[in-house]
């Protein structure tokens, strides 16, 4: 076997093991938001004073390192940094203060078939997306079969990728990418396209690149992969790390995160929290744990907790985010004028909230926190969040679900499609047909 | 151990040899660069390559009309002295319209892989030379037809005068890739800038009849011998074409064209230093604003 090198590797250098993965000491990044940005001649002349623009930092005196073969996820809101540091450690973007340092080959997954030219062949541009990632073109030849097996492109290989569907074209850009065989791999939620069985393919391959001993960064909204790829995470809140640790600790904390921002005060670490909440769990109406429902289902939190200390009244608050942790809805106990207490110290109590499932199917997080009965609480328990699946809706589906239904006001009526079925199974009501007939 | 800022001493050493060894490597994507170029540019247009020849040889139809017939320039087999300039210009200009356009242009690439930048617009400048090799080749039977063998004998001079010229292009090509990130006047000012620069090129008229017509002390010659483009047309052109000369007795003295000989060293060596000049300082003013690509393309 040839020896693979990408641009991050010196010729003949290879890894020093006395030194960690990576290093980021003190690193800090800022970008100039220009409010009108002077690109121009015009401008230029125009005020000849520096253009007006606000400074943000994208990150702030991030330190960490990284050991080699360890799996980091870094996870954090939108805007919280986390592509800016893959691009530090991928080398696009110089630090503006500190040291980024890297020990070993590095490959980057930050966008899949980058630089692909819609009028070259399949065949042609795993050559030249190969060459981009810094192969040599018999590193390509080894693997060639390899990426045309992996990407399913065969019978098109000698078509123009423009040609190709967007899955086609990401599962192509990804099998080039895994060919770099890098020692460090930078993921940027690329896992997220393509479809299931793709998917799965890419996590097996990720699983893989784990077992052999590389080191991988990921990033990644998905916190049931990041909790299943790393052992450690870290977390950045607006360009500063937030906590760094265990990966389960780490969710957590992103969690109780998304339940502040939706509205739920939670106490520091530091306070004494007279409440801790011991389980959350999604029912049905008649009790059975659940973590998937029909659009709109109905459905019911039931909530466990213990008072540590004499509790005179508590609140219970639920929060639901989206999947891209956007808070959409959230819900006091105390505005519907309900409490509990007074609870003596060890005593608990339980609550149901009952709700209707969110009408979008989609992943969602129900949050779940008790805190005192004020408008502004003073302290919050912990909160505990449950993944919540929301299976689509058989007829008509997109962004949110108008609850379509057709009648047939004049002339004659039929059923039609794979609904039919149901329609003549002995179910009664208004005739439905699917959106498409 | 891939130190990216901030290096301790006694990691430059292996920081800078780091960066060696990486632009090395890159000659692979470079070639893949160009071979896209090269398949992607007339992919779509039915006379395909062809087209590379067709663009000078039009040029040459209609400039000849005008320069023999209307305004006579008073040199032997205009359409070879033509050429013999016009081609060497050609890829020179064409070279520095992509390179203009090819950072930005890429800017998808620039913000989500990390790739030596210089291969973007170097990519350029390698497609246009095969171009202007192939160019060459065709044309070579007409020059040997009209000018004489000297035309294979001076060959290697004249290749020479464009591995210069590709020296002196990737410096300008740089310069112009790197500037248009933040100026993007760039690319307007180009078309003006490169229209007064072509008529500033000895291509359609020989030097040594402007120096004979206004003197050598002329504002314009000067003018002329401080642009580099006028050392690589002259250097290209004297073991193409040959030289044209003009009896020093008088102004108006007879003008005659001598076949295919040696460029003169003087002019050899100004078109040398014009090419490392800029081939240095627009590689250096590349890599510094290479730094910041990412956020601002």
């Amino acid at each position: 076997m040839t020896e693979r090198r990408s641009f991050g590797q010196l010729a003949g250098l290879e890894i020093d093991p006395s030194r960690p993965a990576i290093t980021m000491q003190g690193v800090s990044e800022r970008f100039r938001l220009y409010h009108e940005r002077p690109v121009g001649l015009k401008e230029r002349l125009y005020r000849m004073r520096r253009a007006s623009y606000t400074e943000f930092n994208a990150l702030e005196r991030v330190s960490f390192m990284v050991d080699h073969g360890e799996s980091v996820a870094v996870i954090g809101h939108n805007g919280s940094g986390k592509s800016t540091l893959l691009k530090l450690l991928a080398r696009i973007l110089p630090p503006d203060e500190g040291r980024v340092a890297t020990n070993g080959r590095v490959a980057s997954l930050l966008e899949l078939g980058a630089g692909f030219h819609g009028d070259l062949t399949g065949r042609e541009n795993i050559y030249l997306n190969g060459a981009i990632l810094g192969l040599a073109r018999s590193q390509i030849d080894d693997r060639f079969d390899e990426i045309v097996d992996f990407s399913g492109i065969r019978p098109l290989l000698d078509t123009a990728v423009r040609t190709y569907s967007s899955g086609l074209y990401v599962r192509l850009g990804f099998a080039i990418a895994v060919t770099v065989d890098p020692d460090i791999l930078l993921v940027d939620e690329v896992l997220a396209v393509g479809d299931a069985e793709f998917q799965a393919k890419s996590l097996a391959r990720m699983r893989r690149f784990k077992q052999d001993g590389k080191t991988v960064v990921l990033v990644s909204h998905d916190l049931d992969a990041v909790t299943e790829m790393c052992e450690r995470a870290i977390l950045l809140d607006r360009g500063r790390v937030a906590f760094d640790g265990p990966v389960d600790e780490a969710v957590d904390r992103y969690r109780q995160r998304i339940a502040r921002v939706a509205g739920i005060e939670v106490a520091s670490a530091g306070d004494a929290i007279p409440v801790a909440v011991e389980d959350a769990s999604l029912v049905t109406v008649g009790g059975d744990p659940v973590s998937e429902v029909a659009a709109s289902g109905a459905l019911a939190l039931q909530v466990r907790f213990t008072a540590v200390e004499r509790l005179e009244a508590c609140n219970v608050s639920m929060s639901v985010a989206d999947g891209s942790d956007r808070p959409i809805y959230e819900f006091h106990t105390r505005l519907q004028g309900v409490g509990v207490g007074p609870l003596e110290p060890g005593e608990s109590a339980m609550v149901e909230l009952r709700f209707a499932a969110p009408r979008r199917a989609g992943q969602y997080t129900v949050s779940v926190t008790v805190t005192d009965a004020g408008e502004t609480p003073a302290w919050g328990a912990v909160p505990i969040s449950s993944s919540l699946q929301v299976a689509p809706t058989a007829v008509g589906s997109d962004r949110v679900d108008l609850a379509a239904s057709a009648a047939v006001l004049d002339g004659p009526a039929r059923s039609i499609g794979d609904v039919a079925d149901i329609l003549h199974g002995g179910e009664s009501g208004p005739q439905q047909g699917r959106r498409e007939a | 151990m891939a130190t990216v800022d901030g290096a301790l001493p006694d990691q430059l050493i292996q920081r800078s040899s780091l960066r060696l060894g990486e632009r090395w490597r890159a000659r692979e994507l470079l070639v893949q660069l160009v071979r896209k170029e090269l398949k992607v540019r007339y992919r779509n247009s039915s006379l395909g390559f062809l087209w590379s020849m067709l663009t000078p040889a039009l040029m040459t139809v209609v400039f000849t009309v005008i320069f023999t017939l209307v305004v006579p320039v008073p040199v032997d087999a205009f359409p070879a002295f033509f050429l013999a300039g016009y081609l060497l210009w050609q890829f020179f200009q064409n070279s520095c319209q992509g390179a203009i356009h090819s950072v930005v242009g890429n800017a998808d690439l620039v913000k989500k892989v990390y790739f030596p930048r210089e291969v973007l617009p170097l990519s350029h400048v390698l497609a246009q030379l095969i171009h202007l090799l192939l160019a060459m080749l065709v044309i070579s039977p007409y020059l040997i037809a009209t000018r004489g063998l000297g035309v294979l004998v001076y060959l290697p001079a004249t290749l020479l005068a464009v591995v210069l010229l590709a020296v002196f292009t990737s410096g300008v090509a740089m310069w112009l890739a790197g500037v248009n990130v933040v100026f993007r006047d760039l690319q307007e000012l180009f078309v003006v800038m490169f229209l007064v620069w072509f008529y500033a090129t000895p291509v359609l008229y020989p030097l040594a009849l402007v120096k004979s017509r206004l003197g050598t002390d002329h504002l314009l010659v000067t003018f002329l011998q401080l642009n580099p483009m006028t050392w690589f047309v002259e250097v290209f052109r004297t073991p193409l074409y040959g030289a044209v000369q003009v009896a020093s007795s008088s102004s108006d003295g007879p003008i005659t064209s001598v076949p295919p000989t040696l460029p003169d060293l003087r002019g050899l060596a100004i078109a040398a230093a014009w090419a490392l000049v800029v081939f240095v300082g627009g590689y250096i003013v590349f890599l510094r604003r290479a730094r910041t690509f990412a956020k601002e393309v």
